[in-house]
C-alpha cells in the first residue's frame, strides 16, 4: 500500500483502530486448550575421583505437567495447572579433603533419597480494553517441604498499544520439616517467606521486533540453609535483584523467528550471574518446527562458601560448600522438534546441560566439586477444542 | 553493587535508544505469530525456570516468582 | 444484516475451517443482533427507544468507540456525514419516488444533530425524536471485526464479504492478492472495475437499490442531513483502504458531497477508489490499481 493517506484518513483510522473487534489489546482465549508434558533429566554420575566411597549416582528426576486454560465468557480466562515431580538418587552431604589434597564431596543417602513433589496452581485473567488483571494461588508439598503462595499481577497498554506496562507482587510461605530430623540432628521445623515485585516493560519496536526489559526484587526470611548439610549456616535474609532483557526478531524471508534473552542477576549473599540465551523458531513448511536452542549462566561465588567445609569452624558463622553458591558456569544447548496439527501440536524437547568452574565468566577462588551435567528429554502434547 | 549501577546504566540507556516506528494494528501480523510471543510454550519455560531454579543460585525474570521448593 | 455475505478462508483441514467457521458467522450474527435498526429487539433500537429520556442510557465499550468513531466522520465532513439522521430516512418514501412537504423535512431536520448528543459517563442521552443508524460503519466494522478474528484463530489466508464490504484476513494461499469486482449501478452483470487487494478493506456506497428521479434529476437514498434532501452527487463509489471500517467512512462521505467536491475529496483521500459519476463515467485512482 502506497503511504500516501491523507492526515484526515490517518485520523479517521484511529477511532476506527479503537473498536473492540479491530484493536489489538489484550483477549482472552477464544479456545480451551490442554497441555501435557511429560520430561525426565538425569545428573550424571560423579567421577571417582570426586566421591571416595559409595555408589555414584546422583538424581534421576521425572516431571509431569498438566495445564488446562479456557475462556470464561468474553472477558475473562481461567487456568489450572498440576505438576507431578518424582526424584530419586543421591545429594551432596559434606564435602572434604581427599588423599590428594583436593576437595572430596559425601552423598547422603548411602540407600538413596526418593521424594514426590506435588503442586497444584489455580488462576484467572480478565481483559479489560487496554490491558487485563490477573491473580493466582498455589499449593506445592513435598514429604519434607510445603509451600502455599498466591501472586498478583497487572498490564496496561499505551501509545495505540505499541507500549505495555506490566506490574506484580507475589508472597510464599513455605515450611521445612526434614526426614530423620531426630537421627541426624537436622532442625525439625523451620519457615520462610518470600515476597517479590515486578515491574516490566514492552515495546513493540516495528512490524517484526519487539523488546521486553523487567526488574524484579525478592525479599526472603526465615531459614534459608539446607536443613540436610551438615555444616550450612546462611544468612536469615536475602534480598535478590534481577533485570531481565528479551528481544524477538521475525525474518520474513526465512520465515523464522528470533529470541535473545539476557539476564543480570545479584543477591546480598554475595552472588551475581549472567544468563544469556538464544534461540532459534525455524518454521518448516506449515505444520513443523525446529527450534535449537543455546543457554550460558555464570555465577559468582557467595562471600561465605567454602569448597571444604571447615568442621572446626564455630555454627555462629555463616558456611556453606553447596556447589550452587560456588563460582562456576554452565553451558546448555538442545532443540525441540514442534509439529502442529490443527487441534493437536506435540513438542519434543532434548538437551545437554554442562556446569564447570572452567566455564565461569567470574574469578574461581575455590572450585567446588560435584557440579552437575544433566540430559533432559521431554514430550509435551496440546489439545485445543 | 558497582555491576547493579552498571546494570541500571544500561537499562536507561536501552530505553532511550529504542526508537519506534509507528507499528497500526493491520500491521502486527508478524508480531502476532505464535512463535514470536514472549512465552511460546509455558509448560517449557515453567520446566526450565524450576530446573534451573534447582541448580544455579538465580531465579527471577520477567515475572514475580511462584512458591519455594525443597530443591533449592 | 439482509444482504449477501460470504467468508472464504483456508484452513489446515476441513473440521478446522468448519469450526472456524462457525465462530465468524457467530461474530457477524452478534454484531447483527446488537446494531441492526431494522430489528425491535436490537440494542440500537433499544437506544434510539431511549430518545428523550433524561438519564440516558447505559452503553457499553464498543457501543462508545462506534459513536467515538462516528463523531470522527461527522467532524471530517463537517456535518455531512451524520448518524443521528436517521429520522430523515423515514419522511423520504423511495418506493412511491413520494416528495415530502418542506414543513416535515424541517420537522425532521431539528430531531437530528450529532452534536446534542453526549455519552461522557458511559451513559448516552440523545434528543426526543432523535434516531441513529451506524449505516456506513457498523456492516464495515463487522467485516474487520471477523477478519481479525480469523487471524486470531490461526488462519492466515482468506477474504470477508459482507454484502460488498470486504476485508482481507490475507492473501491468497500463493500469495496473490484477492481480486474483488465491483459491480456498476443498476447494472448486475456489469463489473465496472476491479480492484485487487492483499490487505485491509475495501467498502462501496451508491444507489445500488434505491434511487428516485425527480424532474429529471436522479436522488439516491442517501440523504444530506443539511438540506434534508437526498444526496445527487457521485452514483457509486468503491473505496479500499487499511480497514473496511475506514474505506466505508471514506466511501458515505464522498456519496454525501456534491460531485466535483467527492471527487476532489476521494483524491485527497490517497486512498485507492473507483467511482460511477452522473454521467456514467467510470473514474478514479483505482481503476486499474493494486492495493
Amino acid at each position: 500500500m502506497k503511504n500516501s493517506a491523507s492526515a484526515n484518513i490517518i485520523a479517521l483510522s484511529s477511532t476506527a483502530l479503537a473498536l473492540p473487534g479491530i484493536a489489538l489489546a489484550d483477549a482472552p482465549p477464544t479456545q480451551s486448550t490442554v497441555s501435557y508434558k511429560l520430561s525426565n533429566y538425569q545428573e550424571d554420575d560423579l567421577p571417582r575421583s570426586e566421591l571416595p566411597f559409595g555408589k555414584l549416582e546422583r538424581y534421576d528426576i521425572d516431571v509431569q505437567q498438566f495445564q488446562l486454560v479456557a475462556p470464561m465468557g468474553r472477558n475473562m480466562s481461567v487456568h489450572v495447572d498440576a505438576n507431578y515431580e518424582s526424584l530419586s538418587g543421591a545429594s551432596p552431604w559434606f564435602t572434604t579433603l581427599g588423599l590428594d589434597g583436593k576437595p572430596v564431596v559425601n552423598l547422603s543417602g548411602a540407600s538413596g533419597i526418593s521424594d514426590n513433589r506435588s503442586e497444584l496452581s489455580a488462576g484467572t485473567r480478565y481483559y479489560l480494553d487496554n490491558g487485563s488483571f490477573a491473580g493466582n494461588i498455589g499449593y506445592s508439598e513435598e514429604n519434607d517441604y510445603r509451600a502455599v503462595y498466591f501472586g498478583l499481577n497487572g498490564e496496561r497498554h499505551y501509545n495505540n498499544d505499541l507500549t505495555t506496562l506490566a506490574g506484580g507482587f507475589s508472597y510464599s510461605s513455605d515450611d521445612i520439616f526434614p526426614t530423620d530430623a531426630a537421627l541426624f540432628n537436622r532442625v525439625r521445623e523451620e519457615d520462610k517467606q518470600s515476597s517479590s515485585v515486578f515491574v516490566s516493560l514492552t515495546q513493540i519496536i516495528n512490524q517484526v521486533s519487539s523488546f521486553q526489559t523487567a526488574l524484579s526484587f525478592t525479599e526472603q526470611s526465615g531459614f534459608l540453609s539446607d536443613p540436610y548439610k551438615l555444616r550450612d549456616v546462611r544468612p536469615e535474609d536475602k534480598t535478590q535483584i534481577a533485570w531481565s532483557n528479551s528481544y524477538r526478531r521475525f525474518f520474513v524471508a526465512a520465515n523464522a523467528a528470533m529470541h535473545v534473552n539476557y539476564r543480570f542477576y545479584h543477591d546480598d549473599f554475595g552472588i551475581s550471574s549472567h544468563t544469556g540465551d538464544f534461540s532459534w523458531h525455524q518454521n518448516l513448511g506449515r505444520q513443523f518446527e525446529i527450534v535449537p536452542q543455546l543457554r550460558y549462566y555464570s555465577q559468582s561465588a557467595a562471600d561465605f562458601f567454602s569448597n571444604v567445609d571447615n568442621f572446626l569452624n564455630p555454627l555462629s558463622e555463616y558456611q556453606s560448600s553447596d556447589y550452587r553458591l560456588s563460582a562456576f558456569g554452565a553451558v546448555s544447548g538442545g532443540f525441540s522438534l514442534i509439529a502442529d496439527m490443527g487441534s493437536w501440536k506435540a513438542t519434543l524437547t532434548a538437551e545437554r546441560y554442562l556446569a564447570n568452574d572452567k566455564y565461569s565468566a567470574y574469578d574461581v577462588s575455590q572450585p567446588s566439586t560435584a557440579l552437575v551435567k544433566y540430559n533432559r528429554l521431554s514430550l509435551g502434547v496440546d489439545f485445543s477444542f | 553493587m558497582k555491576q547493579l549501577r552498571t546494570a541500571l546504566l544500561l537499562l536507561t540507556c536501552s530505553l532511550i535508544l529504542i526508537s519506534c516506528a509507528d507499528v497500526r494494528a493491520w500491521e502486527r501480523g508478524y508480531l502476532a505469530r505464535d512463535e514470536m510471543t514472549w512465552d511460546p510454550d509455558p509448560l517449557e519455560s515453567a520446566l526450565n525456570d524450576h530446573i534451573f531454579f534447582s541448580k544455579e543460585a538465580s531465579s527471577g525474570g520477567n515475572s514475580a516468582a511462584g512458591g519455594g521448593c525443597g530443591c533449592n | 444484516m439482509g444482504s449477501f455475505c460470504e467468508i472464504q478462508l483456508f484452513a489446515q483441514s476441513r473440521i478446522d475451517a468448519k469450526r472456524i467457521l462457525s465462530q465468524l458467522t457467530e461474530e457477524v450474527a452478534r454484531l447483527e443482533k446488537k446494531y441492526s435498526r431494522f430489528r425491535s429487539d436490537s440494542f440500537l433500537t433499544e437506544i434510539n427507544r431511549s430518545a428523550g429520556h433524561r438519564r440516558g442510557i447505559e452503553i457499553d465499550n464498543e457501543t462508545q468507540s462506534l459513536l467515538d468513531h462516528a463523531k470522527n466522520c461527522y467532524e471530517t465532513s463537517d456535518g455531512l456525514f451524520d448518524v443521528t439522521a436517521a429520522a430523515l430516512s423515514q419522511i423520504w418514501d423511495f418506493k412511491n419516488a413520494q416528495i415530502p412537504t418542506q414543513a416535515q423535512i424541517d420537522a425532521a431536520q431539528t430531531t437530528l444533530g450529532f452534536h446534542k448528543i453526549s455519552w461522557a459517563d458511559s451513559r448516552l442521552r440523545i434528543p426526543p425524536d432523535m434516531q441513529i443508524d451506524f449505516g456506513g460503519i457498523v456492516k464495515e466494522y463487522a467485516a474487520d471485526s471477523v477478519a481479525r478474528l480469523a487471524r486470531n484463530l490461526g488462519v492466515n489466508h482468506g477474504l470477508v464479504n459482507l454484502g460488498g464490504d470486504f476485508s482481507v484476513i490475507g492473501a491468497q494461499p500463493d500469495n496473490r492478492p484477492w481480486s474483488t469486482g465491483i459491480i456498476a449501478p443498476d447494472r448486475e452483470q456489469d463489473i465496472m472495475a476491479k480492484i485487487d487487494l492483499s490487505q485491509g478493506g475495501l467498502a462501496s456506497s451508491g444507489d445500488y437499490e434505491r434511487f428516485f428521479m425527480h424532474e429529471g434529476k436522479r436522488y439516491s437514498h442517501i440523504l444530506n442531513p443539511i438540506t434534508g434532501w437526498p444526496c445527487a452527487g457521485l452514483r457509486a463509489v468503491s473505496v479500499a483502504a487499511n480497514l473496511c471500517t475506514v474505506a466505508g467512512s471514506v466511501a458515505t462521505m464522498a456519496m454525501l458531497k456534491d460531485e466535483s467536491g467527492a471527487k476532489r475529496w476521494l483524491l485527497d483521500s490517497g486512498l485507492p477508489h473507483v467511482y460511477m459519476d452522473s454521467k456514467e463515467t467510470v473514474g478514479g485512482t483505482g481503476v486499474n490499481a493494486t492495493h
